[in-house]
C-alpha cells in the first residue's frame, strides 16, 4: 500500500489519491467532461499500476507520467491533452519561481559590475539598498504578472523575445508619463497628500513647487514626468518676485508704509487681476512698467522711482537664477521611487515673449551652463528648447537670442533637445501663441497631441502614454529573408498581437481607482480628473491618453531582407518607409475601430538595447550586419557604427519622424569641441528643423576630470593634468597648472562669470 | 574640484591627489543623460563604443 508520495523539493507527504482524481477530473472539465465516478475509476487505475510498481514513495513527476498514460490508453486524449498542457504550465510557473530566486540572489549578492540586469536601467545604482530593493519588486513583479495575470499568448511573446512589453513590472500598477500644466496646478494651490501648498508668492517658491510636482506625480506613474509650459508656468513668478522686490526697494528707502501698500496693491491688481495665479499679464512689458512708473512717481521724484525699478529689475533677475539653479539642482538630487532614483524630469521652453517668460528661459539655460556645484554637466531636467517660426527660429524672431543662447548651452552641456513647432506633423496644431496648441516633448521623445477621446481638445497639457510595447522587427525580418511579402504578412499578426496585449493591460488599468493615484488624479493633473471622486474607476479618463505600439532594429531588418540598410541604399529606404507606414496606418485603423488613442513611437529602447539580440543569435546564428552586435539599432535611426554625413542622416530619418506620431528623436554624433564652433552647431540644428525633424539633439562627448577641474574630451589622460582614470598626481604638479585653483569662491563670483557668458538683454 | 589640506610641513610633490578619482563621462543614451559609463548595460555600452561621428566641428565651414 502507498502511504507516502515525494515531492519535487524532496519533500515528503502523506498520499492521497482525491488529489489525482481531482487532476483528472479538473482536466476533463476543461474540455466539457463531467463524470466524476469516471475520474474516480480512472485514479484507481493509476493507483493500482503504481503499487504494482512496487516502489514505497513514488515520486510526483513519476505519477503524473503514469496519469497521462492511463488517459491515453483508455481513449481520453483530450483529456490527456488537456491534463499535460496544465502539467506543462505549471512546470513553467515553477520554473519561472526558481530562476526568480536565482535572479534575486543575484541581485543581492553580485555586483552591478558584473551583472548586467542590475544597470537595466542607468540611473539606478543596483548597488544601494534602494536600488536593490527597487530590482527586487521589479524582477518579482514581472514573474508573478507573467505567470498569473498576463494571458500566455502575450508572456510567451515577451519572452521568446517576439516583443517587448516596457514597464511590465508596473503592468497591474500605472501607466507611464504625464505632461503637467504647471500654471493650472499652482491656480488656488495644491496638496500634495500630507498638506496644503498655497500659491506661490515669488520665482524661487514657484520654482521649487515644479519640482515638487515633478516629484509627487512621479510616484504615481512608471514613466517621465514633463512641464509643457516650463516659462508660462514660472513668469507669474517672476511678476510676484518683481513685485515684492520693488516693495523692497522701497523699504530700503524708508518709504511710508500706506505708500508700499498702496503700489503694492496697485501692481498686483495689474499683473493678477482676478488675484489669482494664473491670471497673470505682464508687468515686466513696456506698459506694465510704465503702469509701474506711475505708481511710484506718486510719491518719488521720476529719478528715484526709476532707481527702484531698476534695483528691483535686478533683483528679480538674480532671484530668478538662483530658482532655476535651484531647481535643477533639485530635480539631480531629490530622490522619487522609493529613493531610488532622481525623477525622469524634462521642461519644455521657448516661445513665451513676456519678458518674465524671457527671463526664466534665459536663467534655465545659464543655470544649466552654470551645472551643478562643482560644475558637473546635470543628467536632469531633458531641456527642450521650442522652436518656432515667428518667436524662437529666425533672426528677428523675438526669442532669437534665446536660441541662440540655447545652442551655447546645448554645445557645452548636451541639454537643451530641440523640438520643431513647424515640423510638417506639429505645426497643424498650432493656434497662434496658445502654448497649449503647441506640441510639448516628454524628454526621451514622447509625443502626444491627437485626441479621438475629444478632439476638441488636441493638447499635450494633462495627458501621457499609457503603456507601449516594441516589434522586434529584426526577428520577423530573419525569418523572411528575402520574402517581402512574408515579411509583412507576418508583421501584419505581430501588429494584432500587440494591439491585444496592449487593449488586455488597458482593461487593467481602468479598473484602478482614482484614489490609486493621489497626486496625477486627485490633483486633476491628468486631462478630467478633476472630476472623480476617490472611488470612481480612472477608465474613462485614460481614455486621452496613448496606447503606443513601437518597434526597434529597421536597420537589421532590412538588412535581413533585402541585405542593405537604409543608409547604404535608396530602395532600403523606400522599404523602411513602407515598413514604418504600415505599422502607423494599423494603429490609425485600430484608433478608428476603438476610439483610443493608438499611435506609433520610435522605441528608445531602454533595457531592450540587447535582450533581442542575444535571442535571435541563438535562433537564427551570428550573421553579419543584423546578429553580430550586442544591441539592435535603436527605432528608425541609421546603424551608429555606419559612416554618414550629418545633413544625410538628418534627411534619412526625418521622413520616419513624421509618422510615428507617438515620439521620434534623431541624433548626430559630432567631433571636436561644438562650443569652438557655434555656427555649425545652428546649422545642424537648423538642418533639423528645414528637412521636418520633429524631435532631435547633438551628440558629442562631455568628460571631465574631477580633479583638476577640465571639461572636454578625455581620452586616456586628461588633456590638462595628465593622469590617467583613477591615477594620483602630485600636488605640486596640480600647482603649477595655469587657473588650477583651490575652488575657494564663492557663489557670487561664480554667478558673476555666468553673466559674462551671455549678454542678452530682456 | 577635489581639495587637498594645505599641509606646508610636507613636501608638495609627495602629495598625491585623486587617487581613485575616475574621470566623468556623460554619454546621451536612449533619450537619457547618464554620468558614468559604468552604469550603462552590456548592450548600451557596445552601442556607445561603436558609434561613428556624423561631422567634424574643426573642419566645417
Amino acid at each position: 500500500m502507498i502511504q507516502f508520495i515525494k515531492k519535487r523539493d524532496s519533500r515528503v507527504v502523506p498520499f492521497d489519491i482525491a488529489k489525482i482524481d481531482d487532476a483528472i477530473f479538473l482536466a476533463a472539465q476543461a474540455q466539457g467532461g463531467s463524470d466524476r465516478a469516471m475520474s474516480k475509476q480512472l485514479a484507481d487505475k493509476v493507483y493500482k499500476i503504481l503499487e504494482s510498481e512496487g516502489q514505497d514513495i513514488p515520486e510526483v513527476e513519476h505519477v503524473q507520467d503514469v496519469v497521462e498514460k492511463v488517459l491515453i490508453k483508455a481513449g481520453h486524449a483530450r483529456t490527456a491533452k488537456a491534463y499535460i498542457l496544465y502539467r506543462n504550465e505549471r512546470t513553467r510557473v515553477r520554473e519561472m519561481k526558481t530562476q526568480l530566486m536565482n535572479t534575486l540572489k543575484k541581485l543581492s549578492f553580485a555586483d552591478a559590475k558584473d551583472f548586467d540586469l542590475k544597470r537595466e536601467n542607468a540611473n539606478i545604482d543596483g548597488d544601494t539598498p534602494m536600488g536593490t530593493m527597487l530590482r527586487y519588486g521589479s524582477e518579482a513583479a514581472k514573474a508573478f504578472y507573467k505567470s498569473y495575470l498576463l494571458s500566455a499568448e502575450f508572456s510567451r511573446a515577451h519572452e521568446e523575445g517576439d516583443i517587448h512589453i516596457h514597464d511590465l513590472d508596473f503592468l497591474s500598477l500605472t501607466t507611464t508619463c504625464c505632461q503637467i500644466d504647471i500654471k493650472r496646478l499652482f491656480n488656488g494651490g495644491f496638496n500634495t497628500g500630507h498638506g496644503f501648498l498655497r500659491e506661490p508668492n515669488s520665482i524661487q517658491c514657484a520654482s521649487a513647487l515644479a519640482c515638487i510636482a515633478i516629484q509627487s506625480n512621479q510616484n504615481d506613474q512608471h514613466g517621465g514626468q514633463s512641464i509643457p509650459n516650463f516659462e508660462y508656468g514660472l513668469a507669474p513668478g517672476v511678476a510676484r518676485s518683481f513685485i515684492k522686490n520693488i516693495d523692497l526697494a522701497l523699504d530700503m528707502r524708508d518709504a511710508p508704509e500706506d505708500f508700499r501698500a498702496e503700489v503694492k496693491q496697485a501692481l498686483y491688481s495689474f499683473a493678477f487681476p482676478t488675484g489669482e495665479y494664473a491670471s497673470f499679464r505682464s508687468i515686466l512689458n513696456e506698459k506694465g512698467q510704465a503702469f509701474t512708473r506711475e505708481q511710484l512717481t506718486a510719491r518719488l521724484s521720476a529719478r528715484e522711482a526709476a532707481h527702484v525699478m531698476e534695483k528691483a529689475l535686478a533683483r528679480t533677475d538674480k532671484d530668478t537664477f538662483q530658482a532655476m539653479e535651484g531647481l535643477i539642482h533639485n530635480l539631480n538630487t531629490m530622490h522619487s521611487r522609493a529613493g531610488a532614483q532622481v525623477p525622469f524630469s524634462s521642461i519644455n521652453y521657448g516661445t513665451d515673449t513676456t519678458p518674465e517668460g524671457r527671463m526664466v528661459i534665459r536663467n534655465t539655460l545659464l543655470a544649466e551652463d552654470a551645472g551643478l556645484g562643482n560644475g558637473e554637466t546635470p543628467i536632469f531636467p531633458i531641456h527642450i528648447f521650442k522652436v518656432r517660426d515667428g518667436y524662437s527660429a529666425n533672426p528677428g524672431d523675438p526669442n532669437y537670442d534665446l536660441f541662440k543662447l540655447a545652442c551655447r548651452v546645448s554645445a557645452k552641456r548636451l541639454f537643451p533637445n530641440f523640438s520643431f513647432m513647424d515640423a510638417p506633423f506639429n505645426k497643424p496644431y498650432l493656434r497662434g501663441s496658445d502654448p497649449d496648441h503647441e506640441v510639448a516633448y516628454m524628454g526621451c521623445r514622447t509625443r502626444v497631441m491627437a485626441n479621438r477621446n475629444d478632439p476638441e481638445r488636441e493638447t499635450t497639457f494633462g495627458r501621457g502614454n499609457l503603456s507601449f510595447t516594441s516589434i522586434n522587427l529584426p526577428r520577423l525580418g530573419l525569418k523572411h529573408r528575402g520574402d517581402v511579402e512574408g515579411f509583412f504578412q507576418e508583421l501584419d499578426e505581430k501588429i494584432d498581437l500587440v494591439f491585444r496585449q496592449l487593449l488586455e493591460r488597458f482593461t487593467i488599468q481602468s479598473a484602478k481607482e482614482c484614489r490609486n493615484y493621489p497626486f496625477l488624479m486627485g490633483q486633476g493633473i491628468w486631462m478630467d480628473s478633476a472630476g472623480l471622486a476617490p472611488t470612481d474607476p480612472v477608465g474613462e479618463v485614460l481614455r486621452h491618453g496613448t496606447l503606443t505600439t513601437g518597434f526597434i532594429g529597421l536597420a537589421e531588418c532590412l538588412k535581413a531582407l533585402i541585405g542593405v540598410h537604409h543608409g547604404e541604399s535608396e530602395e532600403a529606404q523606400e522599404l523602411g518607409l513602407r515598413i514604418v507606414r504600415t505599422l502607423r496606418e494599423r494603429a490609425d485603423a485600430k484608433g478608428e475601430e476603438t476610439n483610443l488613442n493608438f499611435t506609433l513611437i520610435a522605441t528608445p529602447a531602454e533595457g531592450l538595447a540587447g535582450r533581442f539580440v542575444k535571442y535571435d543569435r541563438k535562433l537564427f546564428g551570428n550573421i553579419a550586419g543584423i546578429t553580430d552586435r550586442d544591441y539592435y539599432t535603436n527605432s528608425f535611426h541609421i546603424p551608429v557604427y555606419f559612416p554618414i554625413s550629418a545633413f544625410n542622416k538628418i534627411r534619412l530619418e526625418a521622413p520616419y519622424h513624421a509618422l510615428t506620431n507617438g515620439g521620434h528623436i534623431s541624433y548626430v554624433e559630432v567631433d571636436g569641441d561644438p562650443l569652438n564652433n557655434l555656427q555649425a552647431f545652428e546649422d545642424i540644428v537648423r538642418a533639423m528643423k528645414d528637412m521636418g525633424i520633429g524631435y532631435g539633439s547633438i551628440n558629442h562627448p562631455v568628460d571631465r576630470d574631477p580633479v583638476c577641474g577640465y571639461t572636454g574630451i578625455i581620452g586616456d589622460t586628461c588633456p590638462r593634468c595628465g593622469r590617467h582614470d583613477g591615477e594620483g598626481i602630485p600636488l605640486s604638479v596640480l600647482k603649477r597648472l595655469k587657473g588650477y585653483v583651490h575652488d575657494s569662491r564663492t557663489s557670487d563670483e561664480r554667478s558673476e562669470s555666468r553673466d559674462r557668458i551671455a549678454n542678452i538683454k530682456l | 574640484m577635489v581639495h587637498a589640506k594645505s599641509d606646508t610641513s610636507v613636501a608638495a610633490d609627495q602629495i598625491l591627489i585623486g587617487s581613485n578619482v575616475k574621470f566623468e563621462r556623460i554619454r546621451r543614451i536612449t533619450g537619457y543623460l547618464v554620468g558614468t559609463l559604468d552604469r550603462f548595460n552590456d548592450g548600451k555600452a557596445a552601442e556607445e563604443r561603436d558609434r561613428v561621428k556624423h561631422c567634424s566641428m574643426n573642419t566645417w565651414k
